[in-house]
Formats: structure tokens, C-alpha cells, sequence
């Protein structure tokens, strides 16, 4: 939106629209993607499931794998969407730009949300490989709020 | 090479040049035949096959070199048209494109339109925007593996984007196709 309102006086605007547009769309995959993986996984963790226990374990460990790896993507373009967020909050429209730098903010709290849920319904341990990365998307989510809001100042 | 220097070769009998123009549009004509007429892997495969044996007898029925494609299109949709009118997938004889087909042929060429831009394109812009639009990377990811500062990709992006449509932007319509 505010780039789409900067198209007048900023260069960038429409490459900025369009990466938006398309992380849009991207969001709304992983989202149902999110739901029939937890979805799954909350079966498999109450279910008595096929096969003997080991299959089972099997099945759940994978199942709980792709419903941690579907929030972390979705981590991940969070802080996608803060960083794009934040160069709209720098160089876009003037009575836009507060807007932008309100979706820095937001996106950064869903990395930090995305983060939270993996460490305390997956159970990972601080050496999980996938708490490394929620936290990395949500320190760079951080720094983009923190540059937009420098920017708005 | 342009379309229509590759044109050009072909038609001075450069084998190379055929290899290459088959290369270039065979996922084009393809595409046309599968997703925007769905015809199944058999009539596929004839229509592909006639497609190009008309392109390499009729080259020079071809007035403008440069509208090569627009050319292949039109004898890959009536072939196409062709086969379903023959019946082998019990269409009615006097076959139309429906406006869904359409829409699929116009997205189509849009595609093929962006890839032949692409191609043209510095290979930094090449790579950044296969990365975020056709792998759905992120700027962390993308960032990472192209050692690059995340704060940039953003707008590195939106500067490929601007390349592209510039690119796209001076492409002229080709104005006229064969003497067919």
C-alpha cells in the first residue's frame, strides 16, 4: 500500500509492490500449509495410530518436523516483511510512512511469536538448530523495526 | 542472439541455429499444447513434432524475422485447434478457444515474454530474482548465500525489477507474422 502511494516519487515503488504482492501470496500458502501441519501433528501426537511403536514414533517425529519447519518459513518472511517494510518507512510517500514502519513492527512480532511457539510446543533445546533460526529471523525482524523507526525520527 | 538473428542463421542453414531455436521455444510450444489446450502426452508430442516440421519447411514463408514467435503461437493454436477438432479427445468440429484457454495462452506468452527479458538481464539480477520469486527465499537466505547485506536485497530486488520491466518495456510488438 504505501508503496503503491510512493509510485510518484520513488523510484523503487513498483519493485517494492510487486515483492510485496508476491510475499502476500506466499503468507497465504504457508498459513494452510501451518494448519494441516499442526493440524497432523496433534493427531499423531493423541492417535494410536498404524503400525507398531516405532513406525509411530517414526510418523509423529516427522509430522512434528514439518510442523516446525512450516512456522519457521513463516518466520522467515516475517522478517522479510520487516525489511521490506522498513525501506517503504525510509523512502516512501511522507504520509505513508508511518504505516510502513507500523508493518515493520507487526512482522517483527510475528517472527518473535513464530520463535516462542517453536521453543515451547515442539519442546527444542537452545542448541536446536531450529530455535537458531527463528531467533535469526527474529533479530533481523528487530533491526529493520529498529532502522525504520530510526528513519521516522 | 535475437530472435531474429537466430532467424537469420536458419534460414543460411546453420544446424546449430535449428538446435537452437528448437531449444528456445520447444518448452513454449509445449506449454501451449499441455496447459493452455490440455491435450494429453501423445497428441502433445504430434503437435510438437508438426509444429516444428512446418517451422523448418516454412521458414521463409516468414516476412518479419523478429515475430518468429508470434508465428510459432499461431501454428502451434491451430494445430492444436486441429487436433482436437480430429476428434481424438471427442470435441465438437468447429473448436474455439474458451476464454479460460485464453487467459492460460495470454499468461503463457506473458511467462515466455519475462523469460526472454530475464535472459538478458546481468547475471546478478538474473540470480536475485530467481532466488526470491521462482526458490521463495528470503532476504536472510538470499542474504546468506550471495554474501550480501540483508538491508540491501530489498531494494536490489526492486532495481532488477525495474531492469526487467524496462527490458519488457522496449520490446516492440512484432507487427506483422507469415505470408500464410
Amino acid at each position: 500500500m504505501v508503496a503503491r502511494a510512493s509510485r510518484g516519487s520513488w523510484e523503487d515503488a513498483g519493485g517494492v509492490a510487486a515483492q510485496a504482492i508476491s510475499i502476500q501470496e506466499r503468507a497465504a500458502l504457508l498459513i494452510r500449509e501451518d494448519a494441516d501441519a499442526w493440524q497432523e501433528a496433534f493427531a499423531a501426537l493423541g492417535g494410536t495410530g498404524e503400525g507398531d511403536a516405532a513406525q509411530r514414533n517414526f510418523e509423529l517425529e516427522r509430522k512434528l518436523e514439518r510442523a516446525a519447519a512450516v512456522p519457521l518459513e513463516i518466520g522467515e518472511l516475517g522478517a522479510t516483511v520487516a525489511e521490506l517494510a522498513a525501506l517503504a518507512g525510509e523512502f516512501g510517500e511522507g504520509h505513508a510512512r508511518a504505516d510502513a514502519v507500523a508493518a515493520a513492527a507487526l512482522a517483527a512480532g510475528a517472527t518473535r511469536a513464530v520463535g516462542h511457539l517453536v521453543e515451547v510446543n515442539l519442546g527444542v533445546r537452545e542448541r536446536d538448530k531450529r530455535l537458531a533460526q527463528a531467533r535469526g529471523s527474529e533479530q533481523a525482524a528487530l533491526e529493520a523495526v529498529e532502522r525504520a523507526l530510526e528513519s521516522a525520527r | 542472439m535475437t530472435d531474429a538473428e537466430l532467424v537469420q542463421r536458419c534460414r543460411a542453414g546453420d544446424p546449430d541455429a535449428w538446435a537452437e531455436l528448437v531449444n528456445r521455444f520447444s518448452r513454449y510450444v509445449y506449454a501451449v499444447c499441455v496447459k493452455g489446450f490440455r491435450l494429453g502426452d501423445e497428441d502433445a508430442e504430434d503437435v510438437f513434432q508438426e509444429v516444428f516440421t512446418r517451422v523448418y519447411t516454412r521458414l521463409d514463408t516468414l516476412r518479419d524475422d523478429a515475430a518468429v514467435r508470434p508465428w510459432i503461437a499461431q501454428l502451434t493454436r491451430r494445430l492444436c485447434l486441429d487436433t482436437l477438432a480430429s476428434g481424438s479427445r471427442e470435441q465438437p468440429a468447429d473448436v474455439e478457444l474458451t476464454p479460460e484457454q485464453e487467459r492460460t495462452l495470454e499468461e503463457l506468452d506473458e511467462a515466455f515474454d519475462v523469460r526472454e527479458a530475464l535472459a538478458v538481464l546481468p547475471e546478478p539480477c538474473r540470480e536475485i530474482l530467481d532466488r526470491f520469486f521462482t526458490r521463495d527465499q528470503s532476504y536472510r537466505t538470499i542474504s546468506a548465500e550471495l554474501d550480501l547485506p540483508s538491508g540491501t536485497i530489498a531494494s536490489r530486488i526492486a532495481r532488477c525489477l525495474r531492469k526487467l520491466r524496462d527490458e519488457l518495456e522496449g520490446r516492440s510488438e512484432p507487427s506483422e507474422g507469415s505470408r500464410e
